[in-house]
């Protein structure tokens, strides 16, 4: 009776368990697995020739690797995410340090406010610091003017157009990387701290020996979510730039989108192109976490 | 004392900061009233000197010009597709973790790994040929097209798993022991645990399809204006600032901000747990 029992409770358990994870995994089948196979078949077809398909084997991706467009604008954004990812690091660590430092009701509402510009988008942001910037009647410029300085085209300048898609990047993403620093700090265990202060170490001290090792997990997870998200950026530059200067601050997946909207290169070359794109992040995070790794080993060693 | 005065530099640093972040939006905020004349005019002034409250007349009544976009039924359509989105995203990554975190069923591991495997596709790698599957399958212009490719999410799905393998398996057992079936123990023991991890999860959730650009330009043609989404239509405004004028492009993108705002206001109590929770396992 006893054995019946539990077997058909398995039995049930397995039943139930298919019919959970049925949705998501369908669902993740058929729009993530299903598009990404078909991705990959597609990249080595020529499909222009009226529906019929030529099997052209690695030729879009030669295509698209020797388009300088497309080559400049990963370029671009790594160079953009380098400084990203470094600025947000240092900036969120750093006022995460500020936050555990200070108690009260101010320091819970700073918490709670500085969450608030990651819920906006990308392109809400860029519409309000494009106004901000504009050449004619931008504020800051207007500001500029005031102290007799030239006006600046912070959205067409080589020196400032990357500026100008940067900051309103690290604006959105600022707050809510702090709160996870800080989540970080506060689970140090305080003793470590004391102690080190007992032998009279400073800030400075205290956060290469204690902190950065502490939070080392918390560095890599931070540096990964940032080139991931940062590398297919699109919509502020879009919306600030559109490129522009000259192409310098053309991003990858902007230059798609425009590709597939103005039909300038094939589908088959734009498929290969997001593939690349997939394998550069691939790619950096690898390098990222073997890096990571590594440091470990020599930890073990000494 | 000299501890009190860094004290005080910290609170007076901490609040600067705090104020500097929402300094774009307060300065630009009185804008929204302002004329397409005035709002560049220099010397540049914070409060405009005639409120000009014509901007949303103007956003409202937009569909009967040459722009034929219709902003507030965008807004309602937007939000509810998002929050079609959150319930139905929750239910699917939700019961899809409790599955992953304590059932046993066959096939589990590869499917897990499976599921992780596709947080590492970029969504740039997908996006055309989910396109074709979309048309393949049909969805084309339909809010379903909105609503559904994007349900699940690896992330959420492991988000909670973590979550539940951190739960007592005693709590299952009593309820077996009672009698209880699999899935009662999901709905009676799990949801009700998971309010903050529900909060959190649902905002993302919500923001991700109301802030989302590409993906509804993709799928919904000119033929169904009844579900432009948010994003586009404060891009096609922007395009058409020179028409409608910068301040009336300001006043929707302001009050594109209103859903963002509830969901800011709801989730704020659980943004501190919430975060300790998605840090590090």
């Amino acid at each position: 009776m006893m054995a019946t029992t539990q077997s058909i409770s398995k039995r049930e358990e397995k039943i139930t368990a298919l019919i959970m994870i049925l949705p998501a995994t369908l669902l993740l089948g058929v729009f993530v697995m299903l598009p990404l196979g078909m991705a990959v078949y597609r990249s080595f077809f020529d499909y222009r020739a009226g529906g019929e398909s030529l099997y052209v084997g690695f030729d879009n991706f030669r295509k698209i690797l020797k388009n300088t467009i497309f080559f400049d604008s990963i370029a671009n954004v790594i160079k953009m995410t380098a400084i990203i990812a470094t600025a947000q690091i240092v900036l969120s660590f750093l006022f995460a340090n500020a936050l555990v430092r200070i108690r009260g009701r101010k320091a819970v509402i700073a918490r709670m406010l500085i969450y608030l510009p990651y819920l906006i988008s990308g392109i809400v942001v860029s519409v309000i610091f494009t106004l901000m910037t504009r050449y004619n009647g931008g504020i800051i410029n207007a500001f500029l003017i005031q102290l007799n300085i030239e006006p600046i085209a912070f959205n067409n300048d080589t020196f400032w157009s990357p500026i100008s898609i940067i900051i309103p990047t690290l604006w959105i993403g600022f707050g809510y990387f702090t709160l996870i620093m800080y989540s970080g700090l506060i689970n140090i265990p305080r003793e470590y701290f004391e102690a080190a202060e007992v032998d009279g170490a400073g800030f400075l001290r205290k956060t290469l020996s204690i902190t950065i090792p502490h939070m080392k997990n918390y560095f890599i997870l931070l540096v990964v979510t940032l080139v991931v998200v940062n590398l297919q950026m699109f919509e502020i530059p879009m919306i600030m730039t559109n490129g522009q200067p000259a192409g310098q601050t053309m991003t990858p997946v902007l230059y798609l989108i425009h590709s597939r909207a103005n039909s300038n290169i094939s589908d088959s070359e734009i498929t290969a192109a997001a593939l690349l794109i997939m394998l550069v992040i691939l790619l950096i995070n690898s390098t990222i976490f073997y890096l990571f790794r590594t440091r470990k080993k020599d930890e073990w060693e000494h | 004392m000299k501890k009190k005065i860094r004290q005080q530099t910290l609170n007076v640093v901490v609040i600067a900061i705090v104020l500097l972040i929402f300094l774009p939006i307060f300065l630009m905020l009185p804008s929204m009233f302002k004329d397409r004349y005035e709002i560049f005019s220099y010397p540049w002034r914070f409060l405009p000197i005639h409120w000009h409250i014509d901007n949303f007349r103007r956003i409202a009544f937009l569909q009967y010009t040459s722009i034929g976009i219709n902003f507030f039924r965008s807004l309602a359509v937007t939000s509810l597709v998002a929050a079609i989105a959150l319930v139905l995203g929750l239910a699917v990554n939700m019961t899809a973790a409790f599955a992953f975190a304590r059932l046993e069923f066959p096939g589990k591991r590869i499917l897990w790994a499976l599921i992780i495997s596709t947080m590492f596709i970029p969504a740039i790698t997908i996006w055309f040929t989910s396109v074709r599957v979309a048309t393949l399958l049909g969805l084309l212009d339909t809010m379903a097209v909105l609503i559904i490719p994007g349900l699940a999410a690896a992330y959420n799905i492991f988000f909670f798993r973590q979550f539940y393998l951190g739960f007592p398996r005693e709590l299952d057992e009593a309820a077996r022991i009672d009698g209880a079936r699999t899935f009662q123990i999901f709905t009676t023991i799990y949801i009700p645990m998971s309010k903050t991890p529900m909060v959190i999860i649902g905002a993302m959730i919500f923001m991700g399809y109301y802030n989302s650009y590409l993906w509804p330009i993709l799928v919904i043609s000119h033929q169904r204006q009844d579900l432009y989404q948010m994003m586009y239509v404060i891009r096609s405004l922007f395009g058409h600032a020179p028409t409608i004028g910068y301040g009336a492009v300001l006043a929707a993108t302001f009050i594109s901000l209103i859903p963002p705002m509830i969901v800011f206001t709801i989730v704020q109590r659980y943004i501190r747990e919430g975060i300790a929770l998605s840090g590090l396992k």
